[in-house]
């Protein structure tokens, strides 16, 4: 198909303006695989892979205050004021009544100046405080704390799936790339990467439950199940996991894929696969120990950046299965307009997303023998 | 251009697209019925008089179908555009400008990219009201950073070239150099993430109606899988495969077919793939 070798490369640049061509970039080589994936799905998080821890702490550190801020004011700056928002028309909670505004506002503190309020909320957040929830009338941080293991627990199934298929087929793809085998699982991944991830998961949901009935209808677990034993709990909790994590998995197997083989294919014609196969190493040893291997690092930041289309994966998916997590959360709380439900799930998801992509800009620096030292 | 359109995917992608505006555009010739009018009885199978049958509240889903091309190619473009248009713009200026302008806003444009973007689209949809404006404004707006960051390090690389400097060395005004020589020199990377942005676009407008929010008195492909799949024990019945399917199978195709033609198109138009010749 394409031998991506000679192809120019200008300015992989990252956030700090460099220009020059970046070795070490935690982008992938250039080409459709790529470069296509990094304009439309993902890009580099806010620190450039080699930044000093400190200088990276910092610059995360600044995006978490954003965040916050952005959350604190994105109610507010809608044309609608945070109490319509909150008891619009649309709301169930819909009130007219002058006084009982009036009184709301003075409960949530929307009658003192902005800079008051925007201190409090921050305050509130570093007690974990996230709001009540309009229609459970509960703290929301007990809501999400509830929904957070399961939520965990299918993104990182789903990505550990889907590192393991992805890369392992992009290794084998790379090494047989323009055959039949390369060209059939290119375009199967492409495609796999685009489909809308609800229509997937609900014909996933009647073959494999309704006709097939080999996996449960929904839910996390089967409830009232107490008294069972550790393992059979465990094993029911597998068998609910495994139709959602796989669904999850897809379209992040095929970002995997897409990204180990256009990063192989760049490496195929490297002088030290040369000199081990001159040595008489065997295929599978080069095409795993040495190749893959050295491609790993890319994959590294990927994962991290990959995140992002899990959760958004994941929010859709759970909707499907009815999967407890805080996916469902949000899409119960939007018919309800439970504003502090989704404010919260949005906060924490994006923490989530953020905190995976410091963790991989720390380790990189610690995998790259370039910027260990 | 013709070479690209050639190679079999590229075409088979800019025919669904072009399948896709062609529905949208003669969508009245096309339908048989009225899309909100109750055309029968709810729960028809489909038949010579209902193609794919009849919801549930016995509308015609072929015309639902058709109609609803409409809807997804006028949001999708438009937030494409919104997205494109701004994007360049912060992008150009950035990479141009450079110094504080430029770091203010990568620093605005690392912050979208942390944040995953459907749990911060479902929060604002929610919290703006899903009428079709608001849908469009509110992808569009998402999504402008990543075209920023293409754009900007495209236009940083460009700025080094011989033909700019050479340009401005011979007293061309900023304003000069950007019209004559950038502008055409970014196009086809920005026709690139003009076609692939559509069909993002399309993704995340029916991502959301999926989930309930989009605009409740339109008929969208989005908004007939919400209501097939809240149908209570929709699967025990054989009401999917004509109410559910089709809908999904358009999302899917309208998705495929720009996401195809900007995959095939990315050779041609992205300048990362030219050689160094």
């Amino acid at each position: 198909m394409r031998q991506s070798t000679t192809l120019a490369r200008p300015s992989p640049s990252g956030a700090d303006g460099r220009t020059v061509p970046d070795p070490s970039s935690p982008r992938p080589p250039g080409g459709l695989e790529g470069e296509l994936l990094c304009a439309g799905e993902t890009a580099p998080g806010p620190g450039a892979a080699r930044r000093s821890p400190p200088r990276l702490l910092a610059s995360y550190a600044v995006t978490v205050f954003a965040l916050l801020t952005l959350n604190f004011f994105l109610p507010r700056a809608m044309p609608s004021d945070p109490i319509s928002a909150l008891i619009d028309a649309e709301s169930p909670s819909y009130v007219q009544s002058a006084e009982l505004r009036a009184e709301l506002e003075r409960y949530y503190d929307l009658d003192r100046p902005l800079v008051e309020q925007y201190m409090a909320y921050l305050g509130g957040l570093v007690q974990g405080d996230l709001g009540v929830s309009i229609r459970y009338n509960q703290p929301v941080s007990e809501l999400i704390a509830d929904r957070l293991p399961w939520t965990l627990l299918l993104l990182t199934s789903s990505m550990a799936l889907a590192a393991a298929v992805g890369l392992a087929l992009g290794v084998h793809s790379a090494w047989r790339r323009g055959q039949r085998l390369d060209q059939g699982l290119l375009t199967f991944f492409l495609a796999l990467h685009n489909l809308p991830v609800f229509f997937v998961a609900s014909l996933a949901l009647l073959v494999f439950s309704v006709e097939l009935g080999w996996v449960p209808l929904g839910g996390t677990n089967t409830p009232f199940r107490g008294l069972d034993d550790p393992l059979s709990a465990g094993l029911d909790i597998a068998h609910h996991l495994v139709l959602p994590a796989v669904v999850v998995a897809a379209g992040t197997a095929s970002a995997y894929y897409l990204i180990m083989r256009s990063s192989l294919v760049g490496e195929l014609g490297a002088d030290y696969l040369q000199l081990g196969r001159a040595k008489g190493l065997r295929e599978r040893r080069l095409k795993y120990r040495y190749a893959g291997r050295n491609s790993l690092l890319v994959v590294v930041t990927w994962s991290a950046m990959r995140l992002e289309g899990l959760v958004t994966a994941s929010v859709l998916v759970e909707t499907v299965f009815a999967y407890q997590g805080m996916g469902r959360l949000m899409f119960d709380a939007i018919s309800f307009r439970d504003y502090p439900v989704l404010q919260g799930c949005f906060l924490l998801l994006t923490l989530i997303v953020v905190s995976a992509n410091l963790l991989a800009d720390l380790l990189y620096a610690r995998l790259d023998p370039r910027t260990a030292a | 251009m013709r070479a690209a359109l050639g190679r079999p995917v590229v075409a088979s992608g800019a025919l669904l697209a072009l399948l896709l505006a062609l529905v949208a555009l003669f969508a009245p010739a096309i339908a048989p019925y009225d899309p909100r009018e109750l055309a029968g009885p709810a729960f028809e199978s489909p038949s010579a008089e209902h193609l794919l049958g009849t919801n549930d509240i016995g509308q015609d889903v072929f015309s639902q179908i058709v109609w609803g091309a409409r809807p997804a190619l006028t949001m999708a473009l438009g937030a494409s555009v919104l997205a494109t248009v701004v994007g360049v713009a912060v992008g150009l200026g950035s990479g141009l400008l450079g110094g504080a302008v430029d770091h203010v806003a990568m620093r605005v444009v690392d912050v979208f990219l942390a944040i995953p973007q459907l749990p911060l689209l479902v929060l604002v949809a929610a919290l703006a009201g899903p009428s079709q404006v608001n849908l469009v404004l509110i992808i569009g707006l998402i999504r402008w950073p990543m075209y920023a960051r293409e754009v900007r390090s495209q236009a940083l690389s460009l700025r080094q070239r011989g033909f700019v400097q050479a340009a401005r060395g011979f007293g061309g005004g900023l304003g000069y150099v950007v019209a004559r020589h950038l502008v055409p020199a970014v196009g086809p990377l920005v026709v690139l993430l003009f076609v692939v942005g559509i069909a993002h676009a399309l993704l995340l407008e029916a991502s959301l109606a999926f989930l309930g929010l989009s605009d409740p008195t339109a008929v969208s492909w989005g908004l007939m899988v919400n209501r097939a799949l809240v149908f209570p024990g929709l699967f025990f019945t054989s009401y999917w495969l004509w109410w559910l399917l089709p809908a999904g199978l358009a999302i899917t195709l309208g998705v495929l077919g720009f996401m195809v033609l900007g995959v095939g198109l990315e050779p041609v138009f992205n300048p990362r793939w030219r050689r160094t010749g």
